[in-house]
């Protein structure tokens, strides 16, 4: 019973971050037809923005919290600007989902270099937003920031699906994303959705990053591994597709907690990725991806 | 009277394939001007011009008094250009209600968008009908209809409509010019229709031109150009479908 309890407590933890950091990739393959590889880097200045906010200054965890969401978000944007945009003219000519995969990669190790340069090699020590632990259930506990993390991840995932189910720019994004000349055609300015869209997709990453950050440490390469998990995410929920990427995340989440428990730390991520080997043989656009194209 | 669209010397195509050569036309506020013509003259890549969804390689267009060739598809639907496009260019994962409602999306129009949904609504019961169901569950009819109460969602000054008959069987494609008889008569917009052959347009055109291998060949009202036989036989191949 306690091993459950400590399986289903840390999956859905984990599963809520991942889902954070994933949601944006998706969000972004389904407006852009791009996989964003600047992600990780938004993660990265999260983490310091944490630290600098939280270790440095003092500053109210919520105020941290919403620093490093606009960070990210201007961030992202000019990445946006610098690394996508120039090419959506010529669309036609290039393998445009090749081409930006590697210039939103090159934008992610440009600005881990900068931290270095900046920062400096070693880690920094973000605090937690929330310090102690609860206790849920004979020994099995979680800290505070870990609970507040998964609030947070599910409370702006959910934000992200009422602002695209709702508003006016919400249905906008969802149009661009199924019939790109007919939402021009409407009136969407989609010169300026897609930057603003990186943009959105980059503060959540940001935001998870200020989480992460407490969690582990605020390095330059702290943008690395969940980069990599996004990206696994992303791919095993079926490119493009918002629940699918929940349902991974959850999925991937849970998969982690369940070896941590109960075989051991070492076998995590050989299990976790035979797991996802066989789940993508099996179903190669991932599990809610339709076989031709997932739009959001 | 003053010209609501004039298009001038249009050259357009795609990439280097030039399929618009020197086209020029005009059309009278508040008239609806139907181009006919064959599969793959221009048609379509005219109204993608206008519309700005391609940029026109020389040529000028203008709406009123002000040029628009050139400016982005955004800025000319916001100068009150309706599109509605070739295959409908619904928003396939979207429902009915979230599609019309993307019709209001300039900000003009979206604050007024409850009410006009339900005048739209009123003129097409069968898209209310639909309502909540995603687009891509509608038959070709309905999508048809979709896209044209679309359309009614923002004032319109031109109206661009692309082939609305294209593969729909015969019941639909009346239900279709019902529906755009009623969109005339409503906005007052000047429109301009393109088909391939005169079957459909006898209630809606009061200027028919025949587009030719990417520009205008002829024009005249409708019964003048489809009971001259040449006209008929030469660009539209059969004659059975107009004379009954």
């Amino acid at each position: 019973m306690t091993d459950i309890v400590a399986i289903i407590v840390n999956g859905l933890v984990y599963g809520s971050i991942y889902g954070l950091v994933a949601i944006g990739m998706t969000l972004i393959y389904g407006t852009l037809r791009i996989l964003d590889m600047s992600q990780g880097s938004m993660v990265m200045i999260g983490g310091y923005v944490g630290w600098w906010a939280l270790a440095t200054h003092g500053v109210n965890p919520l105020l941290a919290l919403v620093l490093a969401f606009i960070v990210t978000f201007v961030v992202g944007t000019l990445t946006e600007l610098v690394s996508v945009q120039p090419l959506i003219g010529r669309r036609g000519e290039v393998d445009f989902e090749m081409v930006t995969f590697i210039t939103t990669f090159a934008v992610g190790i440009l600005l881990t270099n900068v931290a270095l340069q900046h920062f400096g090699p070693f880690q920094k020590n973000v605090p937690p937003i929330v310090s102690g632990n609860l206790d849920v259930y004979h020994g099995v506990s979680i800290s505070y920031h870990e609970l507040t993390m998964a609030g947070v991840s599910v409370l702006l995932m959910g934000a992200l699906g009422l602002f695209l189910a709702r508003t006016r720019w919400g249905f906008a994004v969802r149009a661009v994303a199924q019939d790109l000349d007919a939402a021009r055609s409407l009136g969407v300015p989609v010169s300026r959705l897609y930057p603003a869209t990186m943009g959105l997709a980059s503060a959540l990453a940001g935001v998870g990053g200020v989480f992460l950050g407490a969690l582990y440490f605020a390095s330059p390469t702290a943008g690395d591994l969940p980069l990599l998990q996004a990206l696994i995410v992303v791919v095993l929920g079926g490119l493009g597709s918002l629940t699918g990427t929940l349902y991974a995340a959850y999925l991937v989440g849970l998969m982690q907690a369940f070896c941590e428990v109960e075989i051991g730390t070492t076998w995590t991520l050989p299990i976790l990725y035979t797991a996802i080997l066989i789940i993508l043989v099996i179903r190669p656009y991932g599990l809610k991806g339709s076989p031709s194209e997932a739009r959001l | 009277m003053t010209a609501a669209l004039d298009v001038s010397g249009l050259v357009a195509g795609y990439d280097r394939t030039v399929v618009v050569r020197d086209l020029s036309l005009s059309v009278e506020a508040g008239k609806t001007a139907v181009v006919i013509g064959p599969n793959g003259h221009g048609k379509t890549t005219m109204l993608l011009a206008v519309s700005g969804l391609i940029k026109p390689m020389s040529g000028t267009i203008t709406l009123g008094d002000e040029r628009i060739d050139g400016s982005s598809a955004e800025s000319i639907a916001g100068k009150g250009v309706v599109h509605i496009m070739q295959g409908d260019g619904l928003f396939a994962d979207m429902t009915v209600e979230e599609n019309l409602l993307m019709g209001a999306f300039v900000s003009s129009s979206w604050r007024g968008r409850r009410e006009t949904l339900r005048r739209v609504y009123a003129d097409l019961p069968v898209v209310e009908s639909k309502r909540d169901q995603k687009a891509r569950t509608l038959s070709g009819g309905e999508r048809r209809l979709v896209g044209l109460g679309r359309g009614m969602m923002r004032p319109a000054r031109v109206m661009l409509i692309d082939e609305p008959s294209l593969g729909l069987a015969p019941v639909a494609i009346e239900a279709v010019y019902a529906a755009i008889a009623k969109l005339r008569a409503e906005s007052g917009a000047t429109v301009v229709l393109v088909e391939e052959n005169f079957t459909h347009i006898g209630g809606v055109a009061d200027v028919v031109h025949i587009l030719e291998t990417g520009s205008i060949v002829r024009s005249g009202s409708f019964n003048e150009l489809s009971n001259d036989r040449t006209v008929v036989e030469t660009y539209l191949g059969s004659i059975t479908d107009v004379t009954t």
